[in-house]
């Protein structure tokens, strides 16, 4: 069994700011695992995993000379609430308020994304994280486990954006 | 892999000729803003290099730097390779057209065929002598001026100059082995066909000054005929290098596992 799985969200940064998404093939995920994955090259990429192996996420930018980096990476618990894998304090939280539903309908207020968050995005040295974890023993085979990927192309306002549409899913 | 980083080197190709130094003639900007570099816009330029490291100390990143000339008061490098050329032949086939006309007129009455001439001759403008030295690229081109008109003897004061070309980059940071350039031929035409680019050793932080060779030309008159002479000028600027280690983003220490929900999607509350 391969032990690692490379995960490369490839961005059009200069797509993905002019129309402020990551549709209209602006991101391209894929990955070199050995059992399958399915939507190569769509940011509904499906990557399937067995537990133990090792999940890297790289983003590369189709521009050489454009910026992008991933800003966090995080999976939704059941209960529908969102957490992130990482804040700001170094520990996940939850969102207040009703849930939202199935993960990938989030609405964009409801993931904590204050203005806090764009604030300090400069000063996060996002280019020293390595999204590097390994699959847990307790997954549900045959669930795909939707998660978000949030990216951050230089900073302001509209600099970071995210899907909720990639999954694993353990074999 | 990070973003490649540009260093635009913008001359005013007219000032630096005129008194012969590079100092306050020239502007840089790279697009490293966001990790620090500083003075952008200016002639004092910091570029701001970030590395990073794995826990065993190995190098984690690669930077590469590439550097771009830019001029002020040239034609845009962004029109076609052969425009210059283009426009000289569609000044003597204007001036063959004129000729031919004025040969028609001339049989008539009042006709002033010498003012004519001497009309069509300033309209087809200058050619440039070309030596071996200075063939290439400006051979048999004709001076124009910044919008693209070929520009008569006597008014080379609007003339075009061409576009700087950076041919050295060598200095502290180079003679320390933090960086390692070379010049590359590029399919790129806003760089003519050559361009500098360097890889850099974010092992050793600390600020590194450079020096960059600008070639230049200048119009000059010699024995009755227009020819561009090269002026070679320097300019310093310098890289200031960061390094930190990487670290798990997830965990913020070693690979752990990944933080997946027990419950699979959907069965929750």
């Amino acid at each position: 069994m391969k032990s690692q799985v490379n995960i490369i969200a490839v961005v059009d940064v200069i797509g993905a700011l002019s129309i402020r998404g990551l549709h209209d093939g602006n991101l391209c995920m894929v990955d070199d695992g050995p059992f399958g994955s399915s939507h190569q090259g769509t940011a509904d990429l499906v990557t399937i995993v067995k537990p133990g192996q090792v999940v890297s996420w790289t983003a590369l930018a189709v521009d050489l000379q454009t910026p992008v980096e991933i800003k966090n990476i995080s999976f939704a618990p059941s209960d529908g609430h969102a957490a992130h894998g990482r804040d700001h304090a170094g520990q996940a939280h939850r969102d207040q308020g009703p849930g939202m539903g199935a993960p990938g309908v989030h609405g964009q207020g409801a993931h904590g994304q204050g203005a806090h968050h764009e604030q300090d995005a400069a000063g996060e040295k996002l280019d020293l994280d390595v999204w590097t974890g390994v699959v847990p023993h307790w997954m549900t085979p045959g669930v795909p486990y939707q998660y978000r990927i949030e990216f951050q192309m230089y900073e302001g306002a509209h600099s970071v954006m995210r899907v909720e549409t990639p999954a694993l899913m353990c074999q | 892999m990070p973003q490649q980083l540009a260093i635009i080197v913008l001359v005013d190709v007219g000032n630096a000729l005129a008194t012969s130094t590079l100092e306050g003639n020239t502007y840089l900007f790279d697009n490293m803003k966001l990790h620090g570099s500083e003075n952008q816009g200016t002639g004092e330029l910091v570029t701001a290099i970030h590395g990073s490291y794995w826990s065993d100390g190995s190098q984690a990143s690669e930077q590469v730097l590439n550097w771009l000339p830019y001029s002020l008061g040239s034609v845009p490098p962004t029109v076609p390779r052969g425009y210059e050329a283009d426009r000289a032949r569609q000044s003597d086939e204007e001036a063959l057209a004129e000729l031919h006309d004025l040969a028609d007129r001339s049989s008539a009455a009042g006709a002033d065929a010498a003012g004519e001439l001497n009309r069509i001759r300033r309209k087809t403008g200058t050619r440039l002598k070309t030596t071996r030295r200075t063939s290439g690229r400006m051979s048999g081109a004709k001076i124009l001026d910044v919008t693209g008109q070929v520009v008569a003897e006597d008014g080379t004061d609007a003339h075009s100059h061409p576009a700087p070309v950076i041919t050295d980059i060598y200095g502290e940071a180079v003679d320390a082995k933090i960086m390692y350039p070379a010049e590359y031929g590029s399919p790129d035409m806003v760089t003519d066909g050559w361009y500098w680019s360097a890889t850099v050793d974010t092992s050793r932080p600390g600020t590194y000054a450079y020096m960059m060779r600008v070639q230049l030309h200048k119009l000059a008159q010699v024995n009755g005929e227009l020819r561009w002479e090269p002026v070679n000028l320097t300019y310093s600027s310098a890289l200031k290098i960061s390094s930190e280690p990487r670290r798990n983003a997830f965990t913020k220490a070693g690979v752990g596992p990944l933080p997946i929900p027990h419950t699979p999607p959907g069965q929750g509350a």
